[in-house]
């Protein structure tokens, strides 16, 4: 399997390349185009795993994602598949190695079928504060991994802590640890300036992070749009 | 202190490398992520008094954000939209922004605000403009990507596409053309702006934005 992210970095696109017998499991709706030599199966859970699947599925619902999952299968040799996310934005790829990482609801676009993908559930009170959804997709085993994000990414190497604002998370390896805490050196402040809460990385580890904010895009844009008419 | 506009035009947004005792004035929810050794300080924009002139009139936030180093650090600022980020050098200089364009300040800026004129008023612009002033980079966004345009004699934008100018500049509002094809081309009001100096303009508009989402919306 062999990957090419075209388009970046406004509009991001990933060409994957593969061979007969290889798969892809990917978000539903994701796929833009590919060659006819594909077959696709869509399911609630991995790859031929049994058992546990539409429970799979629902907390893969709290997690932003979708309910089903489709699994593309390559039936010869030279097939491809072009994936792209809803929003503009970036594609970056992940290689997992026996490995965890935590992604945010609605980031994850594809992934090797032999990585576990499941709904975790980072607790109640990270999910208010964070203003992010209670559930995050976990993405732990082996295989190349693929996001996408509203603006740019990049990828920070925590060794210590590390600072980012709610909503421009995008994944996290599992070796970090977060907390959510005030921005500023006061709570006043920290709500007056806008900051309000962020997260702490503490550990070693990537935190991959987007440069804009959907939420922030959305109250800029939205005092402008019409309510909807009944 | 090092400043790199990177991901530009689409998704503009400033990486600060700072050392021990390095500051930097940023918007109200500017900040993306930053190093722990970074402590930071709301306050209001410009004194109280300025502040709520501003919010009242610029269309600015009341407060800002002041980032102060304590080591080796990185901060990330971003604006909302996706767009474009510049940067001007200020050297007892001044600038007008329009509002919302403010994004970040070295110290030594100064913010203010100033009367803009009934023309700008007309224009959808406001009774007031905010201006930054003094010694130090400002650093401002926009909506789409910027342009940058040395004019010297009169020049016409329309005013949706306006992100900063320089004091130089004189501003009038007119119609596009006639009466009727102003109306009907959809071109409205337009300034009519002369120099000597420079103005910077974005390629796309937020209302323009708004605009053409609301048609799309609820069908």
């Amino acid at each position: 399997m062999q990957y090419e992210i075209l388009a970046r970095p406004a509009s991001s696109v990933v060409k994957v390349s593969m061979n007969q017998g290889e798969h892809l499991t990917c978000e539903v709706g994701a796929m833009v185009a590919m060659s006819t030599r594909m077959t696709v199966e869509t399911t609630t859970q991995k790859k031929g795993a049994s058992g546990g699947g539409i429970m799979k599925g629902l907390k893969r619902l709290f997690a932003g994602e979708s309910l089903f999952i489709n699994h593309f299968t390559a039936q010869s040799d030279g097939q491809y598949i072009i994936l792209g996310p809803t929003m503009m934005g970036d594609v970056v790829h992940h290689r997992l190695d026996n490995a965890t990482l935590i992604v945010q609801g609605g980031s994850w676009l594809a992934s090797d079928p032999d990585i576990e993908i499941d709904a975790s559930f980072q607790g109640l009170g990270k999910a208010f504060f964070s203003g992010e959804g209670a559930f995050w997709v976990k993405c732990s085993g082996s295989g190349d991994l693929f996001m996408n994000s509203f603006g740019a990414i990049y990828p920070v190497e925590v060794d210590g802590d590390y600072i980012v604002d709610t909503g421009h998370i995008v994944a996290f390896e599992d070796t970090l640890n977060f907390n959510v805490q005030k921005a500023g050196a006061s709570w006043i402040g920290s709500f007056l300036g806008g900051e309000g809460l962020v997260c702490r990385f503490q550990g070693k580890g990537i935190v991959y992070c987007q440069s804009h904010n959907p939420s922030s895009f959305g109250s800029s844009l939205g005092p402008s749009l019409k309510p909807r008419q009944s | 202190m090092e400043v790199i506009t990177r991901d530009r035009p689409a998704f503009a947004n400033v990486q600060v490398k700072m050392q021990a005792g390095d500051k930097i004035i940023a918007e109200s929810d500017a900040m993306a992520s930053m190093s722990t050794s970074i402590v930071m300080n709301t306050r209001w924009n410009g004194g109280f008094v300025g502040a709520v002139l501003r919010k009242l009139f610029g269309g600015e936030t009341l407060f800002v954000n002041e980032f102060v180093a304590s080591e080796d650090s990185e901060l990330i600022i971003t604006q909302p939209f996706p767009g474009d980020i510049e940067c001007m050098d200020l050297n007892g200089t001044s600038l007008f922004l329009q509002p919302g364009a403010y994004l970040a300040s070295e110290p030594g800026v100064k913010m203010g605000v100033s009367w803009a004129g009934f023309a700008s008023w007309i224009g959808g612009e406001g009774l007031f403009r905010l201006k930054v002033s003094g010694t130090g980079k400002v650093w401002f966004g926009a909506y789409g990507g910027i342009f940058v345009k040395e004019i010297t004699g009169p020049y016409v934008v329309d005013t949706g596409h306006l992100v900063a100018y320089e004091p130089t500049i004189q501003m009038k509002v007119g119609m596009a053309g006639g009466l009727f094809s102003s109306f009907f081309s959809k071109e409205g009001l337009v300034s009519r702006v002369s120099g000597p100096g420079r103005i910077y303009l974005q390629s796309r508009s937020i209302d323009g934005l708004a605009t053409w989402t609301n048609r799309h919306l609820w069908r």
